[in-house]
C-alpha cells in the first residue's frame, strides 16, 4: 500500500514533531509495516499555469487540431489543441512555453502549427507527470484559482510503500498506519470521521434494503446523498487519490476512493435512479445469472457469488459482485445529481471464493479477505456522505439504512509477565498499558498480572495472549531482545539424512555433483524411456514441467546435453523421486574416458567403469554390490543389471539404450541408479594372515550365456576353503574357439592362516576346481 | 692427482704401481684387457679366462705343487699377487661398467617433466551442497539434529497444522504447486516442525534442510524449486532472546565475529510473535556493507503445538534461503544456473582443499 508522507501527517496535530520520511520509514520497519521502498514523486512542473478554456474552433484542414483560447484571469492565450474533449468552459493548465516536462522528456515551445500561433501546450495529466492518463487533457476543479501555478497546488509527495502482511488488515489504510505511528511515538490520532453525522436509522430515506444472506453481508449501510454535481475533483483531492496509485475521475469516485484509503472501508456509489421503484437486494447469483463489469468484462455467476442486486425501474439486475468488483449497470455518470452510497460488509471466504472463481483481484477484494473493520460501516458512511457534499455540493439524507449490529471481539485473558517469559525484556506495566490503549485495545487490569485485553473491532489478530505479547514486544522494539542460548539437556543422534559422505565419495572419485528440477514433462520422461509420471501437477509452469520425476537419470542426461560441448562427463545427483511411494536417489551417469589422457593414452569408461565406482563406494562401507543380468527400459538389453546392494535390489546399472541416447543426440553413455539410503555392514577386525599365499592361473572356455558370476560361484564351492581369492584377469572371444565361446582367465590364490601350503596340495585343490569346470560342461583352455 | 690416487689406493696393495711393475709385462696385458672390456659379459668371460677353473691364474696355481719348497713360495707370491690384482681389476671395470649402464638406463629413462599430468577424475559438490553443509557444519556444532523429510505433502502438513487457515490470505504467500491429486510441492521446509514434534518429545533443537517450491514467475532471483534451512529448538522455557542468540551464532559462524543481526516484527501463520530477521554485512558484490534480509522467525505459535499434542513448552524456530547465501556471496548473476547442471559453472564451485 502506498502511504503519502503529507497525507499521512495530517492525521496528527501540525505542532507536534513528526519523523522525517526515511526516519518513518524506519519506524515502520520497526513497528512490522514493512516499507519497501521510499519514492520521491515529483509535483507539476513549475511553467504550468491554471487556466479556463474560452473558446474552441476547429482549425481548417485538420480533423483533430483546433485553435483554443484560453484565460489565465488577466491575458488570453492561444493554443492549438489535439484533444477533441477540450471545450469551452473547461478548466486546465497551460503549460508556458520554455517549460520541459520530465515525464515525457520534452520542452514546450511556442510555435506556428497549421497557420495558428500556438503559446504553450494543453497537457494531459500523464504529461505533466502527475498520474496515468494521456487520454486527454487535466481536468480541474474549480477551486484551482485562475493563474496559478499548478507547482504550487500540485507539490511534490514523499510516498512510502508498504508491504503489509496479510494479517495486518487494519493497516490497510492511512488512518491504520497512523494509528501505529501514533501508538509507538505516543502522538495523538486525529480521526477524519469525528464527529461526521450518521444519520439516524430511524429516519425515512426511502430506500429499502434486503439482506438475504447475513452470513455473508453482516454490515450494510445505504446513505442517500442529493443535489450533487458531477466535476472533475479539487486540485487536493486529485493529488491524494493519484499519490495512492488511482486515477482521478470525478469528484464522486475520487471521494470513494480517498475514503477507502483514508479508513480502509471499501464503498460505491450508485446514481439513485437505479433503485426507484424498488429497493435494493444482496443475494446469492441464479443459475444462469451474468453481470457485467465496471471493466465491460462479462461475468457467468455462480450461485454461490453473492451480489447486489436493485429491483429498480430496469428490473431484477445485478449491480456488483459483493466485495469484488461494481458493475456497469448503476455507476454515476456525469449526469448523476443523487447518489446513494454503500458501505458493507462482507464475509471474507465468500469474497476470496469469487474472487478465486472469476480470476478477479481488486483492491475491494484484498481488503475484505483480509477484513475490514465490522464496526467502520456507519462512520464510513458519514464521512463519505461529508466529503461528497464538500467536494460535489449536495445534502446527505437526514437517514440511513442499516443492516446488521457491532461486533465486539472477545477479551483476551492477559499476563503482563509474559513479555518478560517470551521475549525476554521487561516493558513496565504502565507502558504496556499504553501501548494497548494507543492500539485501540480495552484494558482491564483485574490484578497485578491479571489483565482482560478487549482488542478493537479492527484487529482481527489480536485473539491470544501471545498476539497481545507481540504488540507489546513491536510497540517497544525488537531491538531490545536480547541475546542467549537455550538452557537444555540435548543430545543430538549422530546421522547423515542429506547423505553428505556418499557425496563427498563421489566427488573424491571423480563425479561432479549435478542438481536439477523435480518437475520434469511426462513426454520428456517418455523420451527417456523413464517410468509413467504418477504425480501431475494442477496449474504447472508449462507441460515440459507438469509431472514429477520418476527418475533422476533424466535430468542427467538433460545435464549431459548442456555439456555436450565437454569431453568426458561423469555426474550424479542425488533427489526425490516420485512414484507411488516418494524416494531418495542417487544417480550417476559418466559418458566418454574416465580417465582421459591427452598426450598419451588414458582409461575409456564403459559399464565396469561405472560398475567399480559403485564397488568402490560399497567397499567403504563392508557392503557386497552385485549386478545381474535384467533388462530395464531405457539401458542397452545386453548392458543392464540390476544392482543388488547386500544382496537387495535396490536400482540398475548400464549403458544408456541406445534408441534413447539417439532421441537425446548422445553418444555411448553409462547411468546408474540406486535408492537410498544404502546400507553398510558392520565390519570386524580380522588379524592379518602372515602366510604366503599360492597362486594359480586357469582359463576356461565357456559358452558366452553363462555369466562369470556363475562360473565363480560354482569354482569358488569347488575351491573350498584356502581359496583367499578369484580374480579374472582376462576375457577372449574369437578365432580357435567354439562359436558362441568365450574365455575367460583367472587366478586363484589360495593361503592356509597356520602353515605354508604345498605345491601338492595346492594342485589337489586345482583339481577340484578342474573337475568341476568338466564336470559343468566346460572346457580348460590350455 | 689426488682424487685418482685415492679411488685406486683404496682397493689395497694390488692397485699400487710399484706392485703391479712387479707382475711384468704379462700381468700389465691383462689389466689392460680387463680394463677395455666394453660390457659386464666381456668381463666375466675375462674372469673365467683368468679366474675360472681351467683359467690362466688357476692352472699357474695348480702347477706350484710341482715346485720345490723355496721356489713354490716365491713363485706362489707372484701369482697370489697376480691373482689379487685381477681380481680387483675386474671388481674396478665392473663397477665402472655398471656405473655406465646406471647412466644410460637413467638417460634413456627421462621424460619431459613440463608435459601435462594424467589427472584423475576430479568431481565436486554442488555450490549449494557446499552452502548447505557449512550451515550444518554451524548447527551441528551449536548441538542441533539434522532431520529430512518429504517434498510432497499434504495440505495439512503445508499448511492447515501451522496455522494456515483453509481460505485466508496467509495462503496466498505462499504459491502452492497443487498437485492434481490435492497433494502439493511443500512451500516450504515447516512441515517438518511439525512431523518431528509428533514423533518427538521436548527438549530438542533440529535443523532441516531441503528443496521447497513455490508456483511464481522465475527470473534471475527467483526460481520455482529453491532450497531452505529451518530451525526448531522447543524446551521448557526458550525466549525470544534464544532465538535472536541463535540467529547471531550462526551469523557469526558464517560471516564472523562481531557480526550484527537485526529482528523485526512480521507475520508467518506459524509464529507468535514473528518477525524476519537480517544479518549486517559487507556484500562481497558490492563492498558495501548493508542489511542482508535472510528468512523468518518467531516463537512457535501455540496453535501449532496444540496441534501436536505438546503443553507447558514454548520454542523457536527460524527458516531462510540457502540459495540466497550462495547468490550474494559467489556474485553469482542468475539463479537458474543452480539447475541446469552446466559444468562451466558447476566447475566453478567444487569445495576447497
Amino acid at each position: 500500500m502506498k502511504v503519502p508522507y503529507s497525507w499521512l501527517r495530517t492525521f496528527f496535530d501540525e505542532a507536534v514533531a513528526f519523523p522525517e520520511p526515511r526516519r518513518l520509514a524506519e519506524l515502520l520497519d520497526g513497528l512490522g509495516l514493512a516499507v519497501e521502498s521510499v519514492e520521491e514523486v515529483p509535483g507539476a512542473p513549475e511553467g504550468a499555469i491554471v487556466v479556463d478554456v474560452r473558446s474552441v474552433a476547429p482549425i481548417e484542414g485538420s480533423d483533430h487540431l483546433s485553435r483554443t483560447v484560453v484565460f489565465d484571469g488577466g491575458t488570453e492565450h492561444v493554443v492549438v489543441c489535439g484533444d477533441p474533449n477540450v471545450a469551452a468552459g473547461m478548466r486546465t493548465a497551460l503549460v508556458l512555453p520554455g517549460t520541459y516536462l520530465p515525464a515525457v522528456g520534452l520542452t514546450v515551445q511556442a510555435r506556428e502549427i497549421r497557420g495558428v500561433p500556438s503559446s504553450g501546450m494543453l497537457a494531459s495529466a500523464k504529461e505533466l507527470g502527475l498520474f496515468e492518463h494521456g487520454a486527454g487533457v487535466l481536468a480541474l476543479g474549480p477551486d484551482a484559482p485562475l493563474g496559478a501555478k499548478l507547482a504550487e497546488l500540485w507539490p511534490a509527495e514523499t510516498v512510502l510503500e508498504l508491504e503489509l502482511t496479510p494479517n495486518r488488515a487494519d493497516a490497510f489504510s492511512l488512518l491504520g498506519v497512523a494509528r501505529d505511528v501514533g501508538a509507538k511515538l505516543g502522538l495523538a490520532v486525529r480521526h477524519p470521521a469525528a464527529g461526521a453525522d450518521c444519520g439516524d436509522p430511524a429516519g425515512d430515506d426511502g430506500l429499502t434494503l434486503d439482506v438475504q444472506d447475513p452470513a455473508a453481508a453482516p454490515r450494510f449501510t445505504l446513505r442517500k446523498v442529493s443535489g450533487v454535481t458531477v466535476r472533475p475533483s479539487p486540485v487536493w483531492l486529485q493529488r491524494r487519490v493519484a499519490a495512492v496509485g488511482l486515477r482521478p475521475r470525478n469528484n464522486v469516485v475520487d471521494a470513494t476512493n480517498f475514503i477507502t484509503f483514508e479508513l480502509g472501508q471499501p464503498n460505491h456509489a450508485y446514481d439513485a435512479s437505479v433503485f426507484e421503484g424498488g429497493h435494493m437486494v444482496v443475494r446469492r447469483a441464479r443459475q444462469g445469472e451474468r453481470l457485467t463489469l465496471l471493466n465491460d468484462e462479462e461475468l457467468a455467476l455462480d450461485p454461490a457469488d453473492l451480489l447486489i442486486t436493485t429491483t429498480g425501474p430496469a428490473g431484477d439486475v445485478p449491480l456488483g459482485l459483493a466485495g469484488v468488483m461494481g458493475g456497469a449497470y448503476g455507476g454515476v455518470e456525469s449526469s448523476t445529481t443523487e447518489l446513494v452510497l454503500e458501505a458493507a460488509l462482507f464475509d471474507p471466504v465468500t469474497v476470496r471464493r469469487a474472487g478465486q472463481r472469476h480470476k478477479v483481484i481488486t483492491d475491494a477484494r484484498t481488503r475484505f479477505e483480509r477484513g475490514v473493520d465490522p464496526n467502520l460501516q456507519e462512520l464510513a458512511s458519514a464521512r463519505l456522505a461529508q466529503l461528497i457534499c464538500d467536494v460535489a455540493g449536495g445534502w446527505p439524507d437526514p437517514g440511513i439504512t442499516v443492516f446488521g449490529q457491532d461486533l465486539t471481539r472477545p477479551a483476551v485473558p492477559y499476563r503482563p509477565s509474559r513479555v518478560r517469559f517470551l521475549m525476554d525484556f521487561d516493558v513496565p506495566g504502565r507502558a504496556q498499558r499504553d501501548y494497548l490503549v494507543a492500539l485501540g485495545c480495552g484494558v482491564q487490569e483485574r490484578a497485578p498480572d491479571d489483565w482482560l485485553v478487549a482488542p478493537p473491532s479492527w484487529r482481527y489478530d489480536i485473539a491470544l495472549e501471545e498476539d497481545v505479547v507481540e504488540e507489546v514486544g513491536r510497540l517497544h522494539g525488537y531491538e531490545h531482545i536480547g541475546m542467549t542460548e537455550p538452557d537444555m539437556r540435548f543430545v543430538p543422534p549422530a546421522s547423515d539424512p542429506t547423505h553428505r559422505r556418499l557425496r563427498d565419495r563421489l566427488a573424491a572419485v571423480g563425479l561432479q555433483e549435478t542438481m536439477t528440477y523435480v518437475f520434469t514433462g511426462a513426454a520428456e520422461l517418455a523420451k527417456a524411456a523413464a517410468p509413467a509420471p504418477v504425480v501431475e501437477l494442477a496449474s504447472p509452469q508449462g507441460t515440459e514441467k507438469g509431472v514429477l520425476r520418476t527418475a533422476l537419470y533424466p535430468g542427467l542426461l538433460a545435464a549431459a546435453v548442456a555439456n555436450r560441448a565437454a569431453g568426458a562427463l561423469s555426474l550424479f545427483e542425488v533427489g526425490h523421486v516420485f512414484g507411488d511411494v516418494e524416494e531418495e536417489r542417487v544417480a550417476l551417469l559418466m559418458r566418454g574416458d574416465r580417465v582421459e589422457g591427452g598426450w598419451r593414452s588414458g582409461l575409456a569408461g564403459d559399464f565396469f567403469t561405472l560398475k567399480g565406482v559403485l564397488e568402490g563406494l560399497a567397499g567403504l562401507e563392508g557392503a557386497v554390490v552385485e549386478t545381474t543380468p535384467a533388462e530395464f527400459a531405457h539401458l542397452h538389453p545386453g548392458v543392464s543389471a540390476e544392482v543388488r546392494w547386500n544382496g537387495v535390489p535396490v536400482g540398475s546399472a548400464g549403458r544408456l539404450h541406445p534408441a534413447v541416447a539417439a532421441a537425446f543426440e548422445l553418444p555411448e553413455v553409462y547411468v546408474a541408479e540406486l535408492r537410498l539410503p544404502l546400507g553398510g555392514k558392520r565390519i570386524a577386525f580380522k588379524e592379518i594372515v602372515r602366510q604366503p599365499y599360492a597362486e594359480r592361473d586357469l582359463a576356461v572356455v565357456l559358452p558366452v550365456q553363462v555369466t562369470y558370476a556363475d562360473l565363480a560361484a560354482r569354482l569358488v564351492a569347488a575351491a573350498g576353503d584356502k581359496l583367499i581369492s578369484l580374480q579374472p584377469f582376462d576375457e577372449y572371444r574369437g578365432g580357435g574357439l567354439p562359436s558362441g565361446s568365450r574365455s575367460l582367465a583367472m587366478r586363484f590364490r589360495f593361503r592356509d592362516a597356520a602353515r605354508a601350503l604345498t605345491d601338492a596340495e595346492v594342485d589337489a585343490l586345482m583339481e577340484n576346481v578342474i573337475r568341476a569346470v568338466r564336470s559343468a560342461g566346460y572346457d580348460i583352455r590350455a | 692427482m689426488a682424487a685418482e690416487h685415492d679411488k685406486t689406493g683404496s682397493r689395497g696393495a694390488p692397485s699400487d704401481p710399484d706392485t703391479r711393475e712387479g707382475l711384468g709385462a704379462e700381468a700389465a696385458e691383462w689389466l689392460r684387457t680387463i680394463g677395455d672390456a666394453q660390457d659386464l659379459t666381456a668381463l666375466q668371460q675375462l674372469r673365467v679366462a683368468y679366474l675360472g677353473k681351467k683359467g690362466e691364474i688357476t692352472q699357474r696355481l695348480k702347477a706350484l705343487g710341482a715346485l720345490a719348497a723355496e721356489e713354490r713360495r716365491v713363485v706362489g707370491g707372484r701369482v697370489n699377487a697376480l691373482k689379487q690384482a685381477v681380481e680387483a681389476a675386474i671388481e674396478e671395470r665392473k663397477v665402472a661398467l655398471e656405473r655406465l649402464l646406471l647412466a644410460a638406463q637413467l638417460a634413456g629413462e627421462r621424460v619431459d617433466v613440463t608435459l601435462p599430468g594424467t589427472r584423475p577424475p576430479q568431481g565436486g559438490l554442488h555450490l549449494l551442497t557446499l552452502v548447505t553443509n557449512r550451515l550444518l557444519d554451524v548447527f551441528t556444532s551449536l548441538g542441533y539434529e539434522v532431520v529430512t523429510g518429504p517434498e510432497l505433502e499434504t495440505d495439512h502438513y503445508n499448511f492447515a497444522s501451522l496455522n494456515f487457515p483453509a481460505d485466508h490470505p496467509a495462503r496466498d504467500t505462499q504459491d502452492t504447486f497443487w498437485t492434481t491429486d490435492g497433494r502439493l510441492l511443500r512451500t516450504h521446509t515447516s512441515p517438518m516442525q511439525v512431523r518431528y514434534m509428533e514423533t518427538h518429545k521436548p527438549p530438542f533443537k533440529v535443523v532441516v534442510p531441503g528443496k521447497v517450491f513455490r508456483n511464481e514467475a522465475v527470473d534471475v532471483t527467483h526460481e520455482a524449486q529453491f532450497h531452505q534451512l529451518e530451525a526448531l529448538v522447543v524446551g521448557e522455557r526458550i525466549t525470544m532472546a534464544d532465538l535472536k542468540g541463535a540467529i547471531n551464532e550462526m551469523a557469526q559462524a558464517l560471516i564472523g565475529p562481531g557480526t550484527r543481526t537485526r529482528l523485526q516484527p512480521t507475520y508467518f501463520p506459524f509464529v507468535e510473535p514473528g518477525a524476519e530477521f537480517a544479518i549486517w554485512w559487507t556484500n562481497p558484490r558490492s563492498g558495501r556493507e548493508e542489511w542482508l534480509e535472510l528468512g523468518g522467525c518467531g516463537m512457535v505459535h501455540p496453535k501449532v503445538f496444540e496441534a501436536v499434542g505438546y503443553e507447558g513448552v514454548t520454542g523457536f524456530a527460524f527458516g531462510f534461503g540457502i540459495e540466497r547465501l550462495a547468490l550474494v556471496p559467489y556474485a553469482i548473476p542468475d539463479i537458474r544456473y543452480f539447475y541446469q547442471g552446466d559444468l562451466r559453472v558447476l566447475e566453478q564451485f567444487r569445495g576447497t582443499l
